[in-house]
């Protein structure tokens, strides 16, 4: 019953609390705010430790199982527990902490990073094609705004009725009125979906943060 | 029935011909090229133009001038916040930006306040932000302060409404804010001149939201160019009131700065692997309707080609 409640308790009392300092500008108030937000903080802090021990427990277990890819969760252990090591022992300004994090760890994410360049290039070969309508424009906008975005949209383009159309000034216009248009409608209804479930949470109406499949009421 | 019309040994009945199993002859090289070419012409095209470096032309976009406006309205002594939004997998497309923006910050005599909202972010922070220091002599606690990384990006983004020596007690490197001279007369959005969040992910809009909508900070950004795409929306409503897309974004800059680097010597890279992409799509689509026109992909053949472009 408590394991219930008492979030659903807590979700009320702190939802409609920061629901209303928005618009109480009293001093009391703007403390309780600075407090619920430094807790913010040290709940997030405390769920950042409780995912490396997660990790940390996964790859530990995939270990000793000796199970299929143990060699790379025994990387990644060492990996983890190595850079602690070298943050603790010699300091987070310089050293080894620091090398590490500039000889192997931004070179290879930035490696696997570019490799999509090469998937990309072979994706939109074999996938991109003019199969209908929809397909079509999608795919004439999406080669117009990639040749725009670069300066080979400057030099690319025509002459129609005295002026000039380059590429990069149709890759513009579509990103500044269709795609405008679109994201805006998007961000109209993100916003409008996440006002309901806010309210719905705060409500108690919506349960499913709680880890239950289905909400309290009024479906999910 | 032809050869293209064969499946290949082993292949499932009704599957889309690769390469192996593929058409001969100039349609068939059209339609099924095998990507291990596509490989090579795409390291080919970035590489060439990075190695030989080609001088294009760079036009300014409307959003990297009203970027470069905001910055040039600043008076030396103003205090800017800089958050370093990224990680080291976005850092080819992200750093040249970085360094053209410190590097005007720091002529222009702005100090600066940096932060990042990623792990990730602090190693490219502290680098970014030492060597340009390095390059302008500045010194830390009175031209510049790193303040490091905050857990909880939304909280730390409100919080710094409130209070940045209450959200940081202390720096990067374990010093408390509250001795830091830069910040003795600078404790929140109220004191900062303009906010500048150089992102590989929505964060830029989160500013937006949280320092921009709650506090009404003046904010600019910098973004990968995937994610420009998002921000238009939030340029043309004011919000954010200029931004650099992607390294083209880079490029724009370093011209207006006359300070040409990595973006503009990229742009050749980034043009040659834009067109061949390009190309492909375009050589993939007629070696489709050359052999649809043909009639050599019919019946289950075709629809699973078809279903395959669909999934």
């Amino acid at each position: 019953m408590i394991q219930r409640t008492l979030p659903i308790a807590f979700a009320i009392v702190f939802g409609v609390f920061m629901l209303a300092q928005y618009f109480v500008p009293h001093p009391w108030v703007a403390r309780g705010y600075n407090t619920v937000l430094d807790w913010k903080q040290i709940v997030f802090g405390c769920t950042l430790t409780l995912g490396v021990f997660s990790l940390l427990r996964f790859h530990g277990r995939k270990l000793l199982r000796r199970d299929p890819g143990a060699l790379f969760s025994g990387v990644a252990l060492v990996s983890c527990i190595a850079t602690v090591l070298a943050g603790i022992f010699f300091g987070i300004e310089g050293g080894p902490y620091r090398w590490l994090f500039e000889r192997v760890q931004a070179p290879m994410q930035a490696t696997l990073f570019s490799m999509l360049a090469f998937f990309v290039a072979s994706a939109s070969y074999r996938a991109f094609r003019a199969r209908s309508a929809h397909a079509t424009i999608l795919l004439v906008a999406g080669c117009i705004v990639m040749l725009g975005r670069v300066p080979a949209g400057d030099i690319l383009g025509f002459d129609a009725g005295g002026a000039r159309y380059s590429l990069a000034g149709i890759a513009s216009w579509i990103l500044d009125i269709p795609n405008l248009a679109a994201k805006r409608g998007i961000l109209i209804g993100v916003g409008l979906g996440m006002i309901s479930t806010s309210l719905r949470i705060i409500l108690g109406v919506e349960r499913a943060y709680l880890g239950q499949s289905r909400s309290g009421g009024g479906g999910s | 029935m032809s050869e293209i019309q064969r499946p290949a040994p082993g292949s499932a009945p009704g599957s889309a011909p690769g390469p192996a199993s593929g058409p001969r002859g100039s349609l068939g090289v059209l339609a099924a090229l095998d990507r291990r070419w596509i490989y090579l012409a795409m390291a080919l095209a970035v590489a060439i133009p990075m190695l030989a470096p080609v001088r294009l032309p760079i036009v300014i976009s409307k959003e990297v001038e009203a970027f470069h406006r905001e910055i040039e309205a600043l008076a030396p002594g103003d205090q800017v916040l800089f958050s370093f939004d990224y990680e080291p997998d976005v850092m080819a497309e992200l750093d040249p930006m970085t360094e053209a923006i410190l590097d005007r910050l720091f002529a222009k005599g702005i100090q600066v306040i940096a932060m990042t909202n990623y792990a990730g972010g602090v190693g490219i922070g502290q680098a970014r932000l030492e060597a340009a220091a390095r390059r302008h002599g500045k010194t830390y606690g009175t031209d510049y302060v790193f303040l490091g990384y905050n857990p909880d990006w939304s909280g730390t983004m409100l919080r710094l409404g409130e209070s940045i020596k209450a959200t940081f007690p202390v720096d990067q490197f374990g010093r408390p804010t509250a001795e830091i001279p830069l910040l003795a007369t600078c404790d929140a959005y109220r004191d900062i001149e303009l906010l500048v969040s150089i992102a590989g992910s929505q964060l830029s809009e989160f500013w937006a939201a949280y320092a921009g909508a709650r506090y009404g900070q003046r904010m600019v950004s910098g973004n990968t160019a995937i994610q420009a795409i998002f921000i238009y929306p939030f340029y043309q409503s004011g919000q954010i009131k200029g931004f650099l897309g992607g390294l083209k974004g880079a490029a724009e800059y370093e011209t207006l700065i006359e300070r040409p680097a990595f973006g503009v010597r990229g742009m050749g890279s980034q043009s040659a692997g834009h067109l061949l992409i390009v190309a492909l799509v375009i050589a993939g689509n007629v070696g489709y309707f050359l052999m649809r026109r043909k009639g050599l992909l019919q019946g289950n053949r075709l629809r699973a080609v078809e279903r395959k472009g669909r999934s």
